[in-house]
């Protein structure tokens, strides 16, 4: 287990599972997902981030071969996985579990998620569930050339500070807000910004009281699990990725030994 | 983190699955819309818009015209002729001249090399004649009109016009059981079956995903299309008045192409009423903004992603097949090469189907692309008809540069036109590419799949040929 | 090419019959392949199985069971019904409790067994293929018997472990629990009571058909209006029905001590015209599985605004606004997605 007992600004990444899922994990210092909605120009942000020219059309489902990139910043070299653009972690799709499966297990230390700005509500579906699994993410709010030709304005600082995660606007065709963008993930890799991630507590008293029952049992088999809320909902959905983990203990290893309030 | 109190993982488990009666039957519906309702909240107090904006009524006119009643349809046959006609127009010279460097030139020069270094006849037969020259007519035949079709079927695609195109089409593939999107993996498959195949992924529910998958074949790749023309133009063209003969022979290719797309759309209807009944299907397309494609990069990636990738598993499949069409040619048993002991075999069963063993021969042999057809085709008419002065020698492909030359070989070869009118449906008509087989089973993961996708054009074909003959020596009288 | 050997009315006449005979051979499910293929289910473990079946579902309900009971049930003869009887005593199946049949606890374990493959094989059946709901329990009935326990579970997994089954049973768990059996018939409920259908009896077909006919579903609403000899009178989710007390009881509801706010009455999205909006309110039961949740992954949830954009060129499917992103779904689908008009315009 490599987490980050007493280390502020080491790498949370798990290195094990990265490996196993088919990362190539030499001379990498810190690992960032990329994540997104089709459509929202998520490729675009991998080439300008790593200089790779990847192909993915108007289509999910489309990057079926995940590709992966890297890059280097203040002497850190960081490698760039880009996941399959999904609408949703909760549909059961084998792309949606590949994305899901490589944050959740993988770990990596900045999840970055695009997002089209024009299209911000039915985006932040897939956003708000990113965060239930992952605290360390950054929001690359893209397609804003798009938005101000539209007259939209989005007002970057409310969304950061609902969502609790840096929110960056860019226009990755045009290159706009790369360095910001590259900046925020050194941030949040090196634990230099910490992110207090939304998390969904509207629902009705039933199922919290049903995730607060399991996740209680959670705590006990799992102490430091970052997302037991999470994960009890996920059971409670029947999820059989998380009940295979629970069965082999894998679960046991994505402790963080930080423990949630 | 030892604890010797802490439940048991089952228990654990057992506890959420208890829980979960309690939830009811709706828990899912409700978690996402409590996730939504908090995203509707954030997004309401982060973006500010100020009305209608103009860029917003541009895309909507577009998509009301592009999706009209009346245009919509002619638009979109128009630009899918353009792109099949840039194609097969564009890719004539560069084709002509591959096949020029790479089979006129550099495989002489080879075999000379070949033999100024004492190489063996037989190793620089497998190698040079075989391996070599199957791989040069693949290269030659696919690589242009591929480079041509697929970086501008992209640019449409990133465009946004293909989803409008699927948008328009999915009634009429919806009414034989298919998906929309089918309509594109069908235009993919023009290009290259096994791309088509490929392209199926976009379809979200499995079983339209498998009808396309399945069907694909019946769209006549660009491998198979210069078979067509030139046997159109030898046995079609030729029996009509020579001032219609260029009309007529387009006119046959063309009503090829448009029959496959009708025996897609039936076996499609057949596989959705029976053995797919039961498949789950559904359909749900996002049709995304339009934008402006960034041309560099969709050449580039288009070529390095669709061409070259789908070249590569050609080339892999034609290399071992140049072997083995070298050596049936070459081997002997008794007086007789093993090429020619299954034609004279074969031929009279060939028959009842209006083909000849040379036709079933090759076809068997060049599995692995459509494209060395012709040349096998030839190869094993000279050879079994014991023809000199014609071709390279056995087990070499070759091909004409005069139409004339190459009708001669095969009236010689007892062709007639019903024997071309057969060769035609059954170029259209018969099992995939071995690159395309590969590919379903890649996609599909399924042998039982994979064999249908394989056999049920055979029979097809083979169903088509034979009573297209038998009803044309009813009415000929034999 | 002159001489051919076989006539062509002969070979045409040859090629009809092959054609004839591959049909014969190999159409799906009624072809001899298939039919051989199913081969032949073992009659006696079937009927074994159904007993069993049968004393469980009563004893859930509490239900007494005598030998005449259980032998009209199964539709063999008593004499027939005290023989299968005894070969379940004697392996330990069943038990006489005074006269009444009771399960011994490997005969209920061994049920359990066959009602987890049933009801997730309903369930697969209804979320993950196109089978119509009127076949979803008959070909379950014929899939318990030959489906193990372990094919069950691996099934299970891959549609995400459901607990309840399309009907809206509960599905007993892989360790053999099930939740205590709240219900009632909708029978037993008095005038001006409230329920929620919990579940509706797949058996017999011809009532289970007029039910749904009606258009009852688990999940609604009930509250009764008025109850006589020969009719029961109720709202399911603001629609006024009418059943005879037979069919009612055919309807499982469990008790709600008070009204739940109810969805107005719904509009489909299918009429809504071109250019004009709506406020979303609901997706129809019958829209499952893989489907309902893309169609949620899209946006289409209960209270979004969907703004009808513009029709394909042959009318269907149609593409809508919703969450500032176009959609576009089939009719068959907007009809399983109910409405209700909005003065809002912005979508």
């Amino acid at each position: 287990m490599n987490a980050s007992h007493n280390c502020e600004n080491c790498p949370v990444h798990h290195r094990e599972n990265l490996i196993r899922l088919g990362i190539a994990m030499d001379r990498v210092d810190y690992v960032v997902a990329l994540a997104g909605n089709p459509n929202t120009g998520k490729s675009t942000v991998f080439n300008n981030l790593t200089g790779l020219r990847q192909h993915t059309g108007n289509w999910p489902g489309k990057t079926v071969v995940r590709a992966e990139g890297g890059f280097s910043y203040r002497e850190k070299r960081y490698k760039v996985v880009d996941l399959p653009g999904t609408y949703s972690l909760l549909s059961t799709s084998t792309d949606e579990e590949v994305a899901r499966d490589f944050i959740l297990f993988g770990r990596p230390d900045v999840t970055v998620i695009v997002v089209d700005a024009t299209r911000l509500e039915r985006n932040l579906n897939l956003t708000l569930q990113i965060l239930e699994i992952t605290d360390r993410a950054v929001l690359c709010l893209n397609l804003m050339d798009e938005a101000r030709r539209h007259r939209m304005e989005v007002d970057t600082r409310t969304l950061s500070r609902e969502l609790g995660i840096p929110v960056i606007p860019a226009a990755a065709r045009q290159k706009e807000g790369m360095d910001e963008l590259i900046a925020a993930i050194e941030e949040v890799a090196s634990g230099t910004f910490v992110c207090k991630p939304h998390r969904t507590t509207n629902r009705s008293a039933k199922i919290n009281h049903a995730i607060q029952v399991l996740s209680e049992k959670l705590a006990q088999q799992f102490p430091g699990l970052p997302n037991l809320n999470w994960v009890a909902l996920r059971l409670l959905e029947g999820d059989q990725s998380i009940i295979n983990a629970v069965q082999s203990g894998e679960l046991g290893q994505l402790e963080t030994g930080i423990l949630q309030p | 983190m030892e604890n010797p109190n802490k439940p048991s993982h089952d228990a654990l488990l057992s506890l959420a699955n208890n829980l979960r009666w309690d939830l009811g039957v709706n828990l899912h519906d409700a978690v996402i819309e409590s996730i939504y309702e908090d995203a509707s909240r954030i997004a309401r107090n982060a973006v500010h818009k100020e009305g209608d904006p103009a860029t917003y009524t541009l895309e909507r006119r577009i998509d009301q015209l592009v999706t009209s009643r009346w245009l919509g349809f002619p638009m979109m046959f128009l630009m899918l002729a353009l792109v099949f006609w840039l194609t097969v127009a564009g890719a004539n010279v560069p084709s002509g001249l591959l096949a020029n460097v790479l089979v006129d030139a550099l495989h002489p020069l080879l075999k000379n090399a070949a033999g100024s270094v004492g190489m063996p006849w037989w190793l620089s037969g497998v190698l040079i004649d075989g391996a070599y020259l199957s791989m040069a007519w693949v290269i030659s035949v696919m690589l242009p009109p591929m480079a041509i079709f697929f970086p501008l079927f992209t640019l449409l695609e990133d465009l946004g016009y293909l989803p409008r195109v699927a948008f328009n089409m999915d009634s009429l593939f919806r009414k034989a059981g298919a998906h929309g999107k089918q309509a594109l993996t069908l235009s993919m498959g023009f290009g290259c079956n096994a791309a088509g195949v490929i392209a199926a992924r976009v379809i979200d529910s499995p079983r339209e995903r498998l009808i396309a998958i399945i069907t694909n074949n019946f769209s006549l790749c660009n491998g198979r299309w210069p078979t067509q023309i030139l046997i159109a133009t030898i046995f079609i063209g030729g029996a009509a008045p020579s001032y219609l003969a260029g009309v007529v022979s387009a006119g046959a290719v063309v009503g090829i192409a448009v029959l496959g797309i009708g025996f897609s759309l039936a076996v499609s209807w057949a596989l959705s009423q029976t053995v797919l009944k039961g498949e789950a299907s559904a359909f749900s397309l996002e049709l995304p903004p339009y934008r402006p494609p960034r041309i560099w990069q969709t050449l580039y990636t288009s070529l390095v992603d669709r061409t070259l990738f789908v070249l590569w598993r050609a080339v892999v499949f034609a290399v071992p097949a140049g072997v083995v069409i070298w050596l049936v040619a070459n081997l002997h048993m008794g007086e007789l090469s093993l090429a020619e002991h299954f034609i004279y075999w074969a031929n009279p069963l060939a028959l009842v189907f209006g083909l000849n063993g040379v036709i079933l021969l090759a076809y068997i042999i060049a599995i692995p692309a459509n494209e060395i057809v012709i040349p096998t085709v030839l190869m094993l008419t000279v050879v079994s008809a014991g023809m000199t002065g014609e071709g390279a020698g056995a087990g070499v492909m070759f091909e004409l540069e005069s139409i004339e030359d190459t009708a001669q070989i095969l009236q010689a070869g007892g062709w007639t036109l019903l024997t071309g009118i057969n060769l035609m449906l059954f170029s259209l008509l018969h099992n995939p590419c071995s690159t395309t087989i590969y590919t379903i089973y890649k996609e599909t993961k399924s042998l039982k799949w994979t064999a249908v996708a394989t056999f049920l054009p055979i029979v097809l074909g083979l169903a088509v040929c034979f009573f297209v003959t038998q009803f044309w020596y009813l009415f000929q009288g034999g | 090419m002159t001489t051919l050997a076989i006539q062509p009315a002969f070979a045409l006449t040859t090629g009809l019959l092959v054609l004839l005979l591959l049909g014969l051979l190999f159409w799906p499910q009624k072809g001899l392949l298939a039919i051989w293929s199913v081969g032949k289910a073992n009659a006696q473990r079937v009927l074994l199985e159904d007993a069993l079946k049968f004393l469980f579902d009563s004893e859930y309900k509490g239900i007494p069971i005598r030998l005449n009971g259980f032998a009209g049930y199964l539709h063999i003869s008593t004499d027939k019904a005290a023989r299968l009887v005894e070969s379940l005593r004697s392996i330990g199946l069943v038990q006489f409790q005074e006269d009444m049949l009771k399960l011994t606890d490997a005969g209920r374990s061994y049920a359990l067994r066959i009602i987890r493959v049933h009801r997730i094989w309903e369930r697969y059946l209804a979320d993950e293929t196109g089978v119509a709901n009127k076949e979803w329990h008959g070909r379950a009935d014929l899939k318990e018997h030959s489906m193990s326990l372990e094919a069950a579970d691996l099934l299970a997994a891959q549609i995400g472990n459901p607990v309840f089954d399309p009907h809206g049973d509960p599905i007993p768990s892989s360790r053999g629990e099930l939740p205590a059996y709240t219900g009632k018939p909708l029978s037993a409920l008095k005038e001006g009571e409230l329920g929620r259908i919990v579940h509706i009896e797949d058996e017999p077909g011809a009532i289970y058909a007029q039910i749904l006919a009606l258009g009852l579903y688990p999940g609604m609403q009930i509250y009764i209006m008025d109850v006589s000899e020969d009719r029961i009178q109720f709202a399911a989710n603001g629609e006024e029905c009418v059943l005879t007390p037979l069919f009612a009881s055919n309807i499982t509801v469990e008790s709600l001590k008070e009204r739940e706010p109810l969805k107005e009455k719904y509009a489909a999205l299918s009429t809504l015209k071109l250019g004009e909006t709506a406020e979303i309110q609901a997706i129809s039961p019958s829209c499952r599985g893989q489907q309902r949740r893309r169609l949620m992954d899209l946006g289409i949830v209960p209270g979004t605004l969907i703004h009808t954009a513009f029709a394909s060129a042959a009318g269907d499917p149609v593409a809508y606004q919703v969450m500032g992103a176009t959609v576009a779904i089939r009719r068959s689908q907007a009809n399983l997605i109910f409405i209700k008009p909005s003065s809002n315009t912005k979508v």
